[in-house]
């Protein structure tokens, strides 16, 4: 199976991306990374992900558009994997 | 699925912005009575006490107290910082600002030297109280968004025009002192510096959010509202008129610049649903660009129905169209948000709550946009004495009435679904 779950919220109104992403991170499979494609940086996301265990990084798409690569704390190997794959962006600037 | 997750350490109560947000109309209400009471003489100049009352009813009353409660509740979510005491904070607020907004309109409609006095008095207060809880944020902030910097501009743009307005009234012993050469730096700080760079900084986080746009330029996000600061800033110390008339340009530059690049954006958001707030937004940015225009015409045609008309586009066409429009995302939101934590809180994780448009109906929001429409035409066509001021003053009382309604029954919502669950 592909580490990567792609979950593309960028057509949606808040608080739609936000209650998207939270049932993914919920059903998130041991051994897999969220890939979160947003309109903008989610801000209300990233307190969740620390209180929960996650690690992310937040980089700009093609499209000038936010990608938010997630993973589990103690899931090193999949974090490098995600990091990976975030490497082929550029960093995220406010 | 554990929506707690949404509860948002920083977010404050929904109290805070709440009273804030349901107060704001019920000024547009006393204004429009005002109105549609006044002679006809309230047209002739922009300078009568009636017309001052009336000015200052939407600006502290209105824009006011919404930007009170958007600030209150966007900073901490944004900064990451929660407001220390924020339920007691927020009330004390409110009460300062709602009772020194009346006292003060009340003190200008009615030559009332105490008005003023006791309204100078809990503004002050409250604008001190507002700075001090912004500041504080602020410092602490983690977050490099660029509505935080907006906002803090803002805030001290607001502490500007408020000392200049309190130093008039003292200079002239309490009473209106209308035309003095520093009312001009009131109102440049005041619609330029409060008013423009907040909404804009608010923009930043909410066209895109909830109009499903793309986010503003990067470079504009950073730069405009630093750069309109710093240009209001030169613009109030410059002597030279020679100098004032282009920076007077470059602002008006600005504010067109951030209207066209909005309405851009709007017309390129992705999924092109039928949106009420939409619609006020794209009403406010048309009205921002013709606000422009009209008060650059006034220099050339400087008769008291052009300015009159540039007031009317800039307070109620443009930030009382994206406030009112605002108010019908916000509010929905917040309101979904709360019943959501409360009842997920309490572990009632299968509760239903309603969605956001079931919260205030599009339809109803639709009725008052129209209103809202109809009102501001009749206001703009009739500036020259052709429509009687208390049909005016009607279709005023018809729109903030039917907004305060829809907000009313937005809360009444929240009580029901809570009064369900057994809270």
């Amino acid at each position: 199976m592909a580490p990567e779950r792609l979950l593309d919220v960028s057509e949606l109104e808040a608080p739609e991306p936000l209650i998207l992403a939270l049932a993914a991170l919920e059903t998130l499979a041991p051994g897999s990374y969220l890939h979160l494609r947003h309109r903008m940086k989610p801000c209300h996301l990233y307190g969740y992900l620390e209180q929960q265990g996650f690690a992310s990084d937040t980089r700009e798409g093609d499209d000038g558009g936010c990608e938010v690569f997630i993973w589990r704390q103690d899931e090193v190997g999949i974090g490098e994997a995600a990091k990976t794959v975030a490497d082929g962006l550029k960093p995220w600037r406010e | 699925m554990n929506y707690t997750a949404l509860s948002l350490s920083q977010s404050p109560p929904l109290a805070v912005p709440l009273r804030f947000f349901l107060t704001a109309p019920l000024f547009i209400i006393a204004a429009a009575l005002l109105l549609g009471f006044s002679g006809e003489e309230l047209l002739v100049t922009r300078w009568s006490p009636t017309m001052l009352a009336l000015a200052h009813l939407i600006t502290l009353g209105f824009l006011g107290s919404s930007m009170f409660g958007a600030i209150q509740q966007l900073l901490p979510v944004l900064v990451g910082v929660p407001v220390i005491a924020a339920r007691q904070v927020s009330l004390l607020l409110y009460l300062l600002w709602s009772a020194g907004a009346a006292c003060l309109v009340a003190g200008m409609g009615l030559g009332w030297k105490l008005g003023l006095q006791a309204g100078g008095l809990l503004l002050g207060l409250a604008v001190l109280g507002l700075a001090l809880v912004a500041g504080r944020s602020c410092l602490r902030a983690a977050s490099r968004h660029p509505t935080v910097p907006a906002m803090a501009i803002a805030v001290v743009a607001l502490v500007v025009t408020f000392s200049l307005a309190l130093y008039l009234l003292w200079r002239y012993g309490w009473h209106l002192p209308l035309a003095h050469p520093l009312t001009r730096l009131h109102i440049g700080w005041g619609t330029v510096g409060w008013i423009s760079l907040l909404l804009f900084g608010v923009a930043y986080q909410v066209v895109p959010m909830f109009q499903i746009t793309p986010d503003y330029p990067r470079w504009l996000r950073q730069s405009l509202v630093p750069l309109l600061g710093t240009l209001l800033v030169i613009w109030s110390f410059v002597p030279w008129s020679a100098v004032q008339q282009p920076l007077s340009w470059l602002l008006a530059a600005g504010l067109i610049g951030f209207a066209l690049q909005t309405l851009r954006l709007q017309g390129k958001r992705r999924r092109r649903l039928a949106d009420v707030t939409l619609d006020f937004w794209r009403l406010a940015m048309v009205s921002l660009l013709l606000a422009v225009l009209v008060w650059l015409a006034s220099h050339w045609y400087p008769q008291p129905v052009v300015e009159l008309a540039a007031g009317v586009l800039f307070l109620l066409g443009f930030a009382g169209s994206a406030v009112n429009g605002m108010l019908y995302k916000i509010v929905p939101f917040l309101i979904w948000l709360h019943l959501n934590n409360l009842l997920q809180q309490s572990g009632r994780r299968q509760a239903r709550v309603p969605n956001m448009k079931q919260v205030i109906p599009e339809r109803m929001a639709r009725w008052q946009f129209r209103l809202y429409l109809n009102a501001l035409v009749l206001l703009l066509v009739g500036l020259p004495g052709v429509i009687p001021l208390p049909v005016i003053g009607l279709a005023w009382l018809a729109s903030s009435g039917l907004l305060w309604w829809n907000l009313v029954q937005a809360l009444r919502l929240y009580r029901r679904v809570l009064v369900a669950q057994g809270d």
